[in-house]
């Protein structure tokens, strides 16, 4: 009798406790990624240190591509090219001076904050820099690659798997590129998306070309809730950077008037 | 004085981090940032950029009309800006970084505003080096 007694106050005790955790985390729908997000850790427009938090582990940097020994060259002779240019005061132009958007994957990266709707048989993913929308179809099947239009954004299809919404994309231009890194028209791009908590949720992303890649790129991205917040419109209206026609170097247009 | 300066852009990077991947800022030089105060010829809110023109002398003592690069819109009404809060013919004093080719033309870091209000560029223009009351230099570090 005893014995059952201090039973039955364990079990009050434990529900109370379970109360208490269910409480301390509130309860979120893990397929509901609606809403506006930013990068994580916070970007720091107004603020001059990245904000993390406890239990959200900070991704690690996106690693360099695994590229095949041909290719590997040329990609780093690039990339030395810009940060020279950089370092010497003459940055060279860019997609963004041509006022081109991201494109995929780089989009994803949320370089602004960035809206995510969901219906039955779309989730649409907005990219407040650049106006990009991504349209993702859920349950629908890829076109053939010789068949995928090439554009910035691609094709991409979206299923759950559980909890993890995942997602294959195809159909990238050769040109847009992230990171410089070259790809074929074969590359596919396949992210699984997942709630981590109420207020943030990842993209492991992994890049698959077996024309310039040795094995499959893998990284990941956290985003973190920006309750409330009304995404701004994104023309790029009139950019007073251009391309110098000779030497390629981002230039500012001046009127001395 | 080399170290210094790449160790603030080392910082500035790591900070920045995604805004800086948008756009490289290295036509402007940082690490000689002045004081300009003027009047507003024109002010475009606009992506990718917001302009500011000001016809300022400079400390020469001549008159040029300046262009003046800002953030955009969403990270300057992030960092407390309106697409109204500056108007033609303002009276303004700005701490900017100049091209490095000597032309008319600069990056904004701070803007004292026709009402006295204080604001930045948001982060990936990174904080002004100097006052923007006096032009002196701001200790290491007063912004972090």
């Amino acid at each position: 009798m005893r014995r059952a007694a201090a039973c039955l106050g364990a079990a009050v005790l434990l529900g109370v406790a379970a109360g208490a955790a269910a409480a301390a985390a509130p309860a979120f729908d893990p397929k509901d990624f609606s809403g506006t997000w930013d990068h994580y850790p916070a970007p720091t427009e107004s603020s001059s240190k990245p904000a993390a938090v406890p239990g959200i582990p900070v991704p690690a940097r996106v690693p360099d591509p695994p590229l095949k020994p041909q290719y590997v060259a040329a990609w780093k002779a690039e990339r030395k090219k810009l940060a020279d240019a950089s370092e010497s005061g003459e940055p060279i132009a860019t997609g963004y001076t041509h006022c081109q958007p991201d494109g995929m994957p780089a989009m994803m990266m949320a370089m602004f904050p960035m809206e995510v709707l969901q219906t039955k048989r779309q989730t649409t993913i907005i990219q407040e820099a650049y106006n990009q929308v991504r349209r993702i179809y859920l349950n629908d099947t890829l076109p053939a690659i010789d068949d995928a239009e090439p554009g910035f954004w691609g094709h991409s299809v979206g299923k759950w798997e559980g909890n993890v919404f995942v997602v294959d994309t195809i159909g990238i231009k050769d040109y847009v590129r992230y990171n410089n890194v070259p790809h074929s028209a074969a590359m596919r791009i396949h992210e699984r998306m997942r709630m981590l908590d109420a207020d943030h949720f990842e993209d492991q992303v992994t890049i698959e070309d077996p024309q310039y890649l040795t094995a499959p790129w893998q990284w990941t991205w956290v985003y973190q809730r920006r309750p409330g917040y009304k995404m701004y419109e994104y023309v790029c209206e009139d950019n007073r950077e251009y391309a110098d026609p000779v030497t390629g170097k981002a230039r500012l247009r001046i009127d001395d008037k | 004085m080399k170290s210094r300066s790449l160790l603030a852009t080392l910082c500035l990077v790591l900070v920045a981090g995604n805004a800086a991947a948008h756009h490289s800022f290295a036509m402007f030089d940082r690490d000689h940032q002045i004081l300009l105060k003027g009047k507003v010829t024109e002010f475009s809110w606009q992506n990718p950029h917001v302009y500011i023109h000001l016809q300022a002398t400079d400390a020469g003592g001549q008159s040029r009309n300046w262009l003046i690069e800002c953030a955009n819109p969403g990270i300057l009404d992030r960092a407390g800006w309106k697409f109204n809060v500056v108007h033609k013919d303002d009276q303004l004093t700005l701490v900017v970084s100049p091209l490095r080719t000597g032309e008319p033309g600069a990056l904004l870091q701070q803007i004292k505003l026709a009402d006295g209000r204080v604001l930045g560029n948001g982060g990936p223009a990174g904080p002004p080096t100097i006052s923007i009351e006096d032009g002196k230099p701001l200790p290491a570090g007063a912004n972090k």
